[in-house]
């Protein structure tokens, strides 16, 4: 099997801070992590590698470094790790960056599976996937909690509102895959120094042949016209004691916070 | 597909009408779906358009005839003759061909899990944007232009998304962000429902088995009591299950005694998990660290229970009950109990 997985690095939301004079995001100071559901992707990807053998190359469009978040997935068992890297391609929409992936996974070759995560925590659309699959005009199984190769087949179960749905399809396609379907392993140090070593391949539009005005913020239908910051609701966080909770309770009953059933 | 950048319109102004995606669950349209067709028939009516339902399915009449109930004013329905299962690809070429065809301004597609394994598909088919997760949607009747805000970075911002030039402008809300609508006295909905086949694009895909089980959604949830690591131990939600039944409310979990396996997934409150906005919410042994603030600070009150009187929990609290929940917790089930008793057997 020749598995693409794609990850994004986000940043861990406790650091992210909203900068008081130019009332901006302040991204860049804080920690990357791998978006949790692509460890989810991966692990998936390890598993099914295990089984039945093949070769994992991990994908990545973000800032230089966004490379440490590759080093970490080689660690964990990727073969090879591309990191899609250029000024261009910044401020891109879901379509930009469903373009710019599919790009780089066709000058990649031949595929079988690509896995995704379910959707980013930054921007959380989860649109990236399925856009990536709709470029490549392959299909999809999207929200899997559990993947598997039967023969020709891939069968996912799928996690809907109302059950799962189990699906059988034929590669190559495109996997999405739940925060809850596994458990990710542990990367190994000695696989991380060895990807440090071999180092991290980058590509920038020139290698994808995309012209500079189809990515990134150009490339990008949607565009966000102005930023609100949400007012933050004050809470009283009235201190009450062991001995107050029947006081709490009869105060909650008055303010109708608690129904006790007669109205 | 070919991998081709998104030109847009020469006329943005030759596109009419709001689009509504009806998704089908258990032979009725969803209400997530209905939320879209009420906010589409309000956007509509400002910008002098029609409120148009797209489905696909089997048959379609009593689909047609529900939407016709909810304000639909034209549906456009794909009826498959050889269904076998929900399929990405084929119902994207089954929903796109309706927007060739018709060509609408606005499409609204409910961000359900459906929804949002189809919205990104029929956008880049159609050469067009999405704005995901909105939680406002209105109409700058001048410019024709829709005018969607969506929060992001966990609700640090509400950012205003605009397609200017491309068209349908395309947008998603989560299910339970819109009221649903009234049935109309009269409905009057001009049903247009055409033949296809599956087979061909749905090729290989077969839905073999179908599950079914109720997905505990916290979101609709009016009380929820939520346990943390300050349990210590997997039992400790015997008497956060209590509390929960004695308020006639739910089960949460920070994330942390998810991955431990205490309690399933399904519980879990926060960024990784569900976004609740309860009436009540009790936060007991949880720090209130800010991935799992973001999943329950809309909630209408919040009481947390804590030892550590510094946890950031505090500053989300209307009432913080400084005390150890192995104490707090049964005491608050019995003086509630008290309380619901007082009712049932009046006193005379
Ligand atoms: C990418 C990412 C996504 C995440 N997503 C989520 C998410 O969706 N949801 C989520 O919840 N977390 C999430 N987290 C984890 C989050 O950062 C915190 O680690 C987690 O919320 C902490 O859980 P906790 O409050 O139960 O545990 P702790 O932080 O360990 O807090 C336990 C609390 O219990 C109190 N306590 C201890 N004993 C008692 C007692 N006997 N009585 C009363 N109080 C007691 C302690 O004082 C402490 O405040 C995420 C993290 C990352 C990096
Ligand atoms: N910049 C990116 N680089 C690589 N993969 C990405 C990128 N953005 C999104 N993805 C993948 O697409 C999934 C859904 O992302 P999103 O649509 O942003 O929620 C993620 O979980 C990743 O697997």
């Amino acid at each position: 099997m020749k598995i693409v997985v794609m990850i994004k690095q986000v940043p861990d939301a406790e650091e992210i801070f909203i900068d008081p004079v130019k009332f901006t995001l302040n991204r860049s100071q804080a920690r990357g992590i791998i978006n949790p559901s692509d460890e989810n992707a991966l692990e998936a990807a390890l598993r099914i590698k295990e089984a039945v053998g093949g070769e994992i190359t991990i994908i990545s469009m973000g800032p230089p470094q966004a490379e440490n978040a590759i080093i970490e997935c080689m660690g964990r068992g990727a073969d090879r790790g591309i990191l899609i890297t250029d000024r261009v391609f910044a401020a891109a929409d879901t379509y930009a960056t469903s373009l710019t992936l599919a790009a780089a996974i066709k000058k990649l070759g031949e595929f079988d599976l690509i896995f995704a995560g379910e959707s980013t925590t930054d921007s959380g659309t989860g649109h990236v996937g399925p856009g990536v699959a709709e470029f490549l005009g392959i299909d999809q199984v999207t929200y899997t909690i559990n993947t598997k190769i039967e023969g020709e087949m891939l069968i996912g179960e799928r996690e809907l509102e109302d059950g799962i749905e189990v699906v059988s399809a034929r590669p190559p396609l495109l996997v999405t895959v739940m925060i809850n379907a596994n458990i990710p392993r542990h990367s190994s140090l000695r696989k991380k120094v060895d990807a440090i070593r071999k180092g991290i391949e980058k590509w920038d539009h020139d290698t994808l042949s995309l012209p500079p005005d189809w990515v990134g913020l150009k490339g990008s239908p949607t565009l966000v016209g102005a930023l609100k910051i949400p007012e933050e609701r004050k809470r009283a966080s009235k201190i009450i004691k062991l001995e107050e909770i029947p006081d709490l309770v009869n105060e909650l009953v008055k303010n109708g916070v608690i129904s006790t059933g007669g109205d | 597909m070919e991998l081709i950048n998104c030109v847009p319109p020469e006329n943005p102004n030759d596109y009419h009408d709001v689009f509504v995606y009806l998704e089908i669950r258990n032979e009725h349209i969803t209400k997530g779906s209905l939320e879209m067709l009420g906010k589409g028939r309000e956007l509509a009516e400002k910008l002098g358009d029609k409120v148009v339902g797209v489905a696909v399915g089997k048959g379609l009449k009593k689909i047609a005839d529900e939407a016709a109930s909810y304000g639909c004013q034209i549906f456009l329905g794909a009826d498959v003759t050889d269904y076998s299962g929900f399929s990405s690809v084929a119902y994207t070429e089954f929903i796109s061909s309706f927007v060739f065809e018709h060509k609408p301004s606005i499409f609204l597609i409910s961000g359900s899990r459906e929804g949002r394994d189809l919205v990104s598909r029929i956008a880049i088919r159609c050469k067009t944007g999405v704005a995901a997760d909105c939680i406002e949607l209105d109409a700058d009747v001048q410019n024709r232009l829709l005018i969607a805000w969506r929060p992001s970075f966990g609700d640090k911002t509400i950012d205003q998304i605009l397609c200017k030039k491309h068209r349908p402008q395309m947008i998603t809300s989560r299910p339970g962000s819109y009221k649903l609508p009234q049935q109309v006295e009269k409905p009057d909905c001009d049903v247009r429902i055409k033949k296809v086949k599956m087979a061909k694009l749905a090729q290989d895909h077969k839905t073999l088995e179908f599950k079914k089980k109720d997905r505990l959604d916290l979101t609709s949830s009016k009380i929820i009591v939520s346990g943390g690591l300050g349990l210590g131990k997997p039992a400790g939600f015997k008497i956060v299950q209590e509390l929960a039944e004695a308020l006639g409310g739910e089960v949460g979990a920070s994330r942390p005694v998810v991955d431990l396996g205490w309690i399933p997934y399904e519980h879990q409150v926060g960024q990784t998990g569900q976004t609740v906005r309860p009436h009540l919410y009790i936060a007991a042994g949880i720090s209130g660290k800010i991935q799992h603030i973001v999943g329950m600070k809309a909630s209408e009150t919040i009481i947390s229970i804590n030892t550590d009187p510094e946890a950031p929990i505090v500053k989300y609290s209307d009432y913080f009950i400084n005390a150890d929940l192995y104490k707090a917790i049964p005491k608050l089930t019995e003086e509630i109990k008290k309380v619901t008793a007082q009712v049932a057997a009046p006193s005379s």
